[in-house]
């Protein structure tokens, strides 16, 4: 349990960080950490019951959504948060691990391992497509519900 | 004449707006929206835009000319994201059609963000170092492996600022940048005990990872920029081979020395 309020925080923190090096100002680092850490705990909770990419598809969907909503009520573009909030979902391990299996000859995993890669990345593609078709007027009525 | 003269500024105005988004990571939506706003808001209504990742094309005028005959193209390079000047030109596109501004405040306004400064160099070093060992976390290490992934992640980042982004090419800034990242994981696992290679390794490359360019092409092409989408998309994908690669060599050489009994 403490482990996995680690991870989030670590989550959390991680994107704020990005968030600093693409230039985002300082008064939306609480709300990128937030969807960061948020994002990363729904692909922890799901991941033990599905794979990977459907972790990553349903997390990626819980991080646009909650950008969609604070870039209306913040009134800002959305790529503020959502850039930061996907980097904990990209699949860095991946990455590396096709290129280690390239390098030394195993083909096999490489193949495995790759695959796996893009099928996240894919799920990630999905993930803000989808969320993306949204009519923006779904996000102001629900802002405005909230602030009622 | 004083309408033709109002109408290139005001076109020259959209055209910096629109250059600095790009410039900055916005997406092509989002560019050619505000170009639109401007015009729209100063009177000119036959303007035309076409927004690539990497150019403007700007024309209006009509036949029977009652606008300015005006055509610009510009070629901006993809690069990287300062996402706060999108931001901030988003925000004055906003308040120029509450009519907050007149023609003259708003290229003033372009000026003043374009030359918003960055954060300051050692805030970005010590970001970088700060996120990479979050992240190296996050893929299974243990203290001592964020601790070292600090580590990496500033020198990492000193690289990119100092050797890869002002000398090199884009392909080779990457392979050379993720092949120092291999060597220093390689190197901390070899010098500290408990140190876990592929924490601090993936840690690392997530710095580099193209993150901007990759969501931007995604929603370029779902907005049906396809030309656009795919110029990102493959800046993207190169950026991502680029890592792998560098990984690659670097581990190559790591298990090549450790066959041949070096260390």
């Amino acid at each position: 349990m403490i482990k996995l309020i680690l991870q989030v925080l670590a989550a959390g923190a991680g994107t704020i960080g990005f968030s600093l090096l693409f230039g985002v100002p300082s008064l939306y680092y609480p709300y990128c950490g937030l969807i960061g850490g948020i994002g990363w705990l729904v692909y922890l909770c799901l991941l033990p019951g599905s794979s990977a990419t459907i972790a990553t598809f349903c997390a990626t969907v819980v991080v646009i959504l909650l950008s969609r909503w604070f870039a209306v009520r913040k009134r800002c573009p959305a790529t503020l948060f959502l850039i930061s909030g996907i980097f904990p979902l990209v699949p860095g391990a991946g990455i590396y691990w096709a290129a280690y299996y390239t390098v030394s000859n195993q083909l096999q995993m490489a193949l495995e391992t790759g695959y796996g890669a893009v099928k996240v990345a894919v799920a990630i593609v999905l993930g803000i497509v989808f969320v993306f078709e949204l009519p923006e007027k779904w996000f102001h009525k629900w802002n405005k519900k909230n602030n009622k | 004449m004083e309408r033709s003269k109002h109408d290139r500024e005001v076109l020259l105005a959209a055209l910096e707006a629109g250059k600095l988004l790009l410039e900055n990571g916005a997406e092509i939506f989002r560019v050619e929206e505000t170009i639109y706003r401007i015009c729209k808001h100063f009177g000119l209504t036959s303007a035309s835009a076409f927004v690539l990742s990497n150019g403007i094309f700007l024309t209006s005028g009509d036949e029977e000319e009652k606008e300015a005959q005006f055509a610009k193209v510009l070629l901006i390079p993809v690069n990287g994201a300062n996402l706060g000047r999108v931001a901030e030109v988003n925000q004055l596109s906003r308040q120029i059609e509450n009519g907050a501004y007149t023609l003259e405040q708003v290229r003033q306004e372009l000026k003043r963000i374009q030359h918003l400064p960055d954060f300051p160099e050692t805030l970005q070093i010590a970001a970088a170092g700060f996120s990479g060992a979050s992240f190296s976390y996050l893929f299974g290490g243990g203290w001592q492996d964020a601790l070292c992934t600090v580590g990496i992640g500033i020198l990492l980042y000193l690289y990119l600022l100092k050797i890869g982004k002002p000398h090199f090419s884009k392909i080779v800034c990457n392979i050379l940048g993720s092949a120092w990242v291999t060597f220093l994981s390689i190197f901390c696992h070899r010098i500290f005990p408990g140190t876990h290679l592929e924490s601090m390794l993936v840690g690392g490359i997530i710095i580099m990872v193209p993150g901007v360019a990759f969501t931007n092409a995604i929603r370029d092409m779902a907005d049906g920029d396809y030309i656009s989408g795919s110029v990102r998309m493959l800046d993207a994908i190169l950026v991502f081979f680029c890592i792998a690669m560098g990984v690659g060599f670097m581990m190559a050489l790591y298990s090549g020395m450790m066959r041949g009994g070096f260390l």
